[in-house]
């Protein structure tokens, strides 16, 4: 598309302006998790200071911080885990075989979306209760219980994508292996996981950022045991005061991780926000 | 085929239901998950049960009678209604533009996109907290900015008239970069050939925009929306930080009222029946967005 010069000046200075909306507040916010307390809330704000860690390592040690980081490690690899193992297979018959209900099933999954976590996330918390009162099964505030919470959004969103994957690649595929003498189990695990390996890749990050972001489901379901980063960093504000620079370095650690791994998929974010509708 | 044998028979019933051997593991935990959580919701709205007591004693429909006669519930039901509103159609416009405008820029193109959809990958807890730090009325560099051309410190978060606002600003600045992807990956999908034919005529930028962007994102425009109002209907973390409903209720969401109902003041049925309602109106809502993208698109 050609565009004329001035368009294309004027188009340069809203996106970079939008940019600096976006960079401003992260950057200095991030800044104040390397200031040393007494600047923490200096205002106009202090640019030039020397940095110290000091924020990280009272976050990290002295308010358990690497429990939190631990908690959010295994409850969110955890329940990407499960999420792949269930949503996977089902991903493949969605998009190798034809039945009747595939299409109505593929829909009904899409409408799992909009249930806001209120409706799921009551409903549980009663339910652990009742099941702890009433056969001693305790899932409230446990790893197994978050994780089975959390497919109500991962595994949806697991299937979409993977599915997509999978009808990338030609049936000719398996069926070959299978003239070969595979089982379809064993072409599928031999011949076609391979090969949609970067799709898996780019699912199981996609849904761990999902997952590792979470915060309503924990907050209403996790507890001393199995309390995540995103529910740690509300405990940096009292009442009267806020400890700036020990919140931003807990946002940092919540945040870095996330930024990266999106530089790394970032061509794949698209089809799993949306869910692939728009393939 | 009845002459054949029962185990030929049997193998050709696994044959043709092969897919459920796949589907059913993920099938039974969703049914589990989603399902049967909404049922026993539904159940728990008939009864009247609090955490605190023991009897459960059946009151029919007067938990939803209590709610929809509630002033609260109304008027965070009305407030949300309002975050759906501003925030969908802001960071509507807003990421259309910005998604116009990247089509008009070559160098650098790949950093802009990069650090513009930084907000979207954010946890909405940090970015509520960290607006609270950009908007604190003492140090806040959003007051120190408005300093620098002599307007005073404002507190946007404590004012009734200005705290919802606040707050709509910031699910924008969080979210408008989802549309701006969506709406970018469906243009890179647009036919040339009716856009080079259209220039070639003469026609106008704008009735291009008109006449055929418009019409041919109908689709990805629809999907956008609809994420959108979904997302904004269940905005919980961020008003959870910034202002915790306050003041007033004047910026307290339905989630938020429905939590609060459950766990501060553990009327379990009460909050069961306001989510059952919250749910069937969201599901209306993007049942009719649903029908109206299906009528163009061919999902699954």
């Amino acid at each position: 598309m050609r565009v004329p010069t001035s368009e294309r000046i004027l188009a340069y200075v809203i996106l970079i302006v939008m940019a600096i909306l976006v960079l401003v507040p992260v950057l200095a916010g991030s800044i104040t998790a390397f200031k040393p307390q007494i600047i923490w809330v200096s205002s106009p704000p202090t640019w030039i200071f020397e940095p110290t860690l000091e924020n990280f390592e009272f976050v990290f040690f002295t308010r358990k911080g690497w429990v939190y980081l631990r908690n959010s490690l295994i409850i969110s690899g955890g329940s990407v885990a499960v999420a792949l193992i269930l949503g996977v297979p089902a991903a493949y018959a969605f998009a190798r075989f034809r039945f009747r209900s595939s299409k109505a099933l593929m829909q009904w999954l899409i409408s799992l979306r909009m249930i806001p976590p209120i409706v799921v996330g009551l409903p549980f918390y009663a339910m652990f209760l009742y099941l702890e009162r009433g056969l001693g099964i305790g899932l409230r505030d446990t790893f197994p219980g978050l994780i089975i919470t959390y497919q109500t959004f991962l595994l949806p969103l697991v299937i979409w994508m993977m599915r997509g994957y999978f009808a990338e690649l030609p049936a000719a595929m398996e069926e070959s292996a299978m003239v070969e003498g595979y089982t379809r189990l064993g072409a599928l695990w031999r011949v076609v996981l391979p090969v949609v390996f970067p799709g898996i890749v780019a699912t199981a990050i996609l849904n761990f950022i999902f997952a590792w972001n979470e915060f309503f489901l924990a907050l209403i379901l996790a507890g001393n045991r199995t309390s995540t980063l995103p529910m740690t960093a509300g405990t940096y504000i009292v009442r009267t005061r806020v400890e700036w620079g020990n919140l931003f370095a807990v946002n940092l650690i919540i945040m870095v991780p996330v930024i990266v791994l999106t530089i790394i998929l970032r061509r794949q974010l698209v089809k799993g926000l949306t869910f692939g509708i728009l393939e | 085929m009845p002459d054949q044998p029962f185990s030929t028979r049997l193998y050709h019933l696994t044959q043709r239901q092969r897919h459920w051997f796949f589907i059913a593991p993920a099938l039974i935990i969703l049914l589990l998950v989603v399902i049967y959580p909404i049922i026993f919701s539904t159940g728990v709205s008939l009864f009247r049960v609090t955490f605190a007591s023991q009897s459960r004693p059946f009151v029919g429909l007067q938990n939803f009678e209590r709610m929809l006669g509630n002033d609260d519930f109304i008027q965070t039901a009305l407030n949300t209604l309002y975050y759906v509103v501003f925030s969908v159609s802001g960071s509507f416009l807003l990421g259309f533009g910005v998604a116009l405008l990247m089509r008009r820029v070559t160098a650098g193109k790949e950093l802009l996109r990069l650090i513009l959809i930084i907000p979207i990958t954010m946890a909405p807890i940090v970015v509520g907290l960290m607006w609270n730090w950009m908007l604190d009325p003492l140090f806040g560099l959003v007051n120190w900015f408005l300093g620098l051309f002599g307007i005073p410190g404002q507190t946007m978060l404590a004012q009734a008239s200005t705290a919802r606002m606040t707050v709509v600003l910031v699910d924008i600045w969080q979210w408008y970069p989802l549309v701006f992807l969506i709406i970018e990956a469906g243009m890179a999908t647009l036919p040339r050939a009716p856009f080079e034919s259209a220039r070639l005529e003469g026609v106008s930028s704008w009735m291009i925009f008109r006449r055929l962007t418009l019409p041919m994102l109908r689709p990805v425009i629809l999907v956008a929306l609809l994420l959108r109002t979904v997302d904004a209907f269940r905005t919980f973390d961020i008003v959870r930080v910034m202002t915790d409903g306050g003041p007033h209720l004047t910026t307290e969401t339905l989630s938020l009222y429905l939590y609060r109902t459950a766990f501060t003041f553990s009327k379990l049925s009460r909050a069961a029946a306001g989510s059952i309602l919250m749910l069937l109106f969201i599901g209306l809502v993007s049942a009719l967005m649903f029908r109206y993208l299906y009528r163009d698109v061919e999902v699954g």
